[in-house]
């Protein structure tokens, strides 16, 4: 009696384990490809202290946020090129109305934004569900109509905003610390609670639900248009988060940042974080790593001295390569079964 | 008291139309409290599209439904439920990328509520963290009928539900309907197999064309009593008379004709069973089966998209191992699928799309020769099609678009043309022109292979008929002598008893 029970507790410890490394087996790997970067970037620059780190990791978080924002409609079978014009007009309307203001009015226009992001891109959504035309042509359309709206809030760079607001997404009054806590607590606290959202609710599950099987997922009494509108809602609320870190870094908005490189870094870091892009599949866990390694490549390459100009294409090669990797391990899963 | 008098479930005059396709002209339906229904008939008799109004999927053009007296007026799937109408429908509804457990919160049930019913199916301890995409399809089948039993339906509504299962299985789903029964609730059953609707139903209603032709008691009924019923009134009033009847174009075609195509033993994956034919120069050979009894895959088989389990394909005397459609058609067997959208270019002219096949060959990049224009033009006077329309074919009709796809192979050498479901949605005059275009690809010298879901349009184009049931075919006959009851028995899996 025992042998057989302790067998099949260990069969069933080492089936949940092999599932574990397959569910989670990509989030952890990125996780730990970002740690070897760090590391090794370490040994390339003379000192690595907070300052280092704060730098790194304040820069990043607009990409995170980003590419948080993609991988949300992406995993529901759609996409967003208009997050990146977002990340460009939160950032001018916060600079715009946050100058000389205390803390807290600041705080409530920030809030502010957020919903207006929510509803402006929930809007967005909306139109692509009742529509039926394709995401790609709404969201290239939603993208200049955003950057065009960035000029007419802030016609030149300018604008500023309050030192503790700074200070949460950057860990500096100045933009330039060395706490990288704050930044590392305000990109935990949105990405944690749309990841318990995503897996854990039945609205959030809808849009894996679409995403996977649209058909199914009708049938299954997930309502299509709603979960549109939500999922085009919430990467709105973090393009505008985007837009905050943004404005925290250089301490101006500048409407002539281009939102259309952002899109495109927001889609590089959902592919690496393993988000597929058909839908269905992906966890925004693994996007905060896979985009801070996306962010992390220049600072290596030029500690390593490589040219700007080759570094785009090295760092176009490494995307491509880790890919091809990624979907070796995909079919050898999938010819085992 | 007044409980044994209210019906569970009743409708009245329910619609439906897709476009110019009518799929339900009107039935009527009354399923009582603690019973199981039957809900039969032949393919495209609506059963499917009276499932859908039912379960809230597509909304009725006409007539009402009304479940324990309050009138059903949905909005979607999740609305039906909660008036207490469950599915299970022919494909799973449970999403492949999620676990059950979250299929299970998306659905609104928490585990407690499907356990019990997952073991009474035997399924007792179902890992609830596996992926949907990971479990098998029988499987699948029965998680569903479990969470549509969880959401405590007045009326469950299961179609095809056994198609998959093992007789095992299927058992167990009895068991539960009885049990279902037993507790007053009430069951609206699909399926072919009419032994099992025969060992399982309380009632049955049978629908032809979309009507409700009859509402029978099924004590003392047998299969051909059921398959009489389905052949309905219509089969002795004004059917075949509406009918194109084109007898004299059916060609004999001699016995010791060449094989053009030959299958040996072909099987694939459990769908196709072990299927071996022979199909002659000159021929049309028909094939007809019910809905999801392996056709498609045959199909697909034949065309070059699947490639077999085991068994063979020869094509004039050479083995055929097509890796894709490309090799089919390099060999001479072309497709024409049932979706017609698939195999045109819309936004291009009849002219260039008859052309089509002739760009398969390079040397005819920089323009075709003159005698292949002269059967490109002849093809589109053949053809007889609104001049007005052929500058783009989408602007043509189905049927029109339909005599496109079949045209262009007038233009081109083949061997073999396979046809699925050619003349579904179209209206009997280009039917019968359709039939006069199969007939004069076959006389060109090639030889025509064709399912067709409507059973009367066999022996009106066919030479020969094969009728395949659960994967493999059951029956061959001369089509000139296959009745609309032959083939609907033999369908069925039944004995055809010679009369």
């Amino acid at each position: 009696m025992t042998t057989v029970s302790s067998t099949t507790e260990a069969d069933t410890r080492s089936l949940m384990w092999r599932r574990w490394v397959q569910r989670h087996g990509w989030t952890v790997g990125i996780w730990l490809i970002l740690l070897v970067l760090v590391v090794w970037y370490s040994t390339l620059i003379p000192r690595f202290g907070g300052f280092q780190a704060s730098t790194i990791i304040a820069g990043g978080t607009a990409w995170v946020f980003l590419g948080v924002a993609q991988a949300v409609v992406v995993i529901s079978g759609g996409l967003d090129l208009g997050v990146g014009g977002m990340l460009v007009l939160s950032s001018v309307t916060a600079a715009r109305f946050m100058d000389g203001q205390p803390i807290g009015v600041v705080i409530l226009i920030g809030f502010t934004i957020m919903v207006a992001a929510a509803i402006l891109n929930g809007f967005v959504g909306w139109i692509i569900a009742v529509s039926k035309i394709p995401d790609i042509v709404v969201t290239l359309g939603s993208l200049f109509i955003y950057q065009g709206l960035a000029l007419m809030v802030l016609p030149k760079v300018g604008g500023g905003t309050s030192e503790t607001f700074r200070w949460l997404f950057t860990g500096s009054g100045t933009g330039i610390g060395s706490n990288p806590w704050p930044t590392v607590v305000i990109i935990f606290i949105p990405v944690v609670i749309v990841a318990w959202w995503l897996g854990k609710t039945k609205s959030g599950l809808s849009l894996y639900a679409v995403g996977s099987d649209t058909t199914a997922a009708y049938l299954s009494g997930v309502r299509d248009v709603r979960t549109k509108i939500i999922a085009f809602a919430v990467a709105g609320v973090f393009g505008a988060l985007a837009g905050f870190s943004s404005v925290s870094i250089s301490g101006v908005g500048n409407p002539t940042t281009d939102g259309g490189v952002l899109t495109l870094n927001s889609v590089a870091a959902i592919v690496l974080g393993g988000v597929v892009l058909t839908g269905g599949v992906g966890s925004v866990i693994a996007v905060v790593p896979a985009a801070m390694i996306l962010f992390f490549f220049n600072p290596i390459l030029s500690a390593l001295g490589v040219d700007p100009n080759r570094a785009q294409v090295i760092q176009g090669v490494l995307i491509v390569l880790v890919m091809m990797v990624a979907g070796l391990l995909e079919w050898r899963r999938i010819r085992r079964r | 008291m007044q409980d044994q008098q209210r019906h569970i479930l009743t409708a009245e005059g329910i619609a439906k139309s897709y476009g110019p396709v009518v799929a339900l002209r009107s039935v009527d339906l009354s399923v009582e409290p603690g019973e199981i229904h039957a809900l039969l008939g032949a393919n495209g008799a609506g059963k499917s599209t009276l499932v859908k109004v039912l379960s809230g999927v597509v909304r009725q053009d006409a007539g009402s439904a009304s479940i324990d007296g309050q009138p059903l007026a949905y909005k979607t799937p999740s609305d039906a439920v909660r008036a207490g109408i469950a599915t299970v429908y022919q494909d799973p509804a449970l999403i492949p990328d999620l676990s059950l457990d979250q299929n299970l919160t998306i659905s609104g049930l928490r585990r407690v509520e499907i356990e019990p019913w997952l073991e009474r199916l035997e399924l007792a301890g179902f890992d609830f963290g596996r992926l949907v995409r990971d479990v098998p399809l029988a499987t699948l089948r029965l998680i569903d009928l479990a969470r549509a039993l969880a959401l405590d339906p007045k009326l469950l509504m299961l179609d095809e539900i056994t198609a998959a299962l093992t007789p095992e299985q299927t058992d167990l789903v009895f068991d539960v309907m009885r049990q279902w029964r037993a507790m007053d609730r009430s069951v609206l059953f699909i399926s072919h197999r009419l032994g099992e609707v025969l060992s399982i139903c309380d009632e049955a209603t049978i629908l032809r064309n979309g009507r409700d032709v009859a509402h029978l008691s099924l004590e003392g009924v047998d299969e051909l009593e059921l398959v009489a019923a389905m052949l309905g009134e219509e089969l002795a009033g004004t059917g075949p008379a509406s009918e194109p009847s084109a007898p004299s174009l059916v060609s004999s075609v001699a016995d010791d004709a060449d094989v053009i195509l030959e299958a040996r033993n072909l099987h694939f994956r459990g769908r196709v069973n072990d299927v071996s034919f022979d199909l002659h120069r000159g021929e049309i050979l028909g094939l007809t089966a019910l809905d999801g009894q392996g056709q498609d895959e045959l199909f697909a088989l034949l065309s070059g998209d699947h490639r077999p389990t085991s068994g063979e394909l020869i094509v004039n005397g050479e083995p055929l191992a097509a890796k894709s459609p490309y090799n089919a058609i390099r060999s001479g067997l072309v497709f024409v699928p049932a979706d017609r959208q698939d195999a045109l270019l819309p936004q291009r002219s009849v002219r260039e799309n008859l052309a089509l096949p002739l760009y398969n060959r390079i040397s005819r990049w920089f323009g075709l020769q003159s005698d292949e224009s002269q059967r490109v033009e002849r093809a589109i006077d053949r053809l007889d099609i609104d001049t007005r329309a052929a500058s783009q074919v989408q602007r043509l009709s189905g049927g029109n678009r339909q005599k496109v796809t079949l045209g262009r192979w007038l233009v081109d050498d083949f061997e073999v043309l396979l046809c699925f479901d050619p003349t579904r949605g179209i209206d009997i005059q280009t039917k019968a022109q359709i039939y006069d275009l199969l007939r004069e690809v076959a006389a060109s010298g090639g030889a025509v292979f064709i399912y067709s879901s409507e059973l009367r349009e066999i022996p009106l184009v066919c030479d020969r008929v094969l009728v395949m049931y659960n994967g493999a075919i059951v029956h061959e006959q001369a089509a000139a002598t296959a009745t609309e009851e032959v083939l609907l028995v033999a369908a069925h899996g039944l004995e055809v008893v010679e009369s």
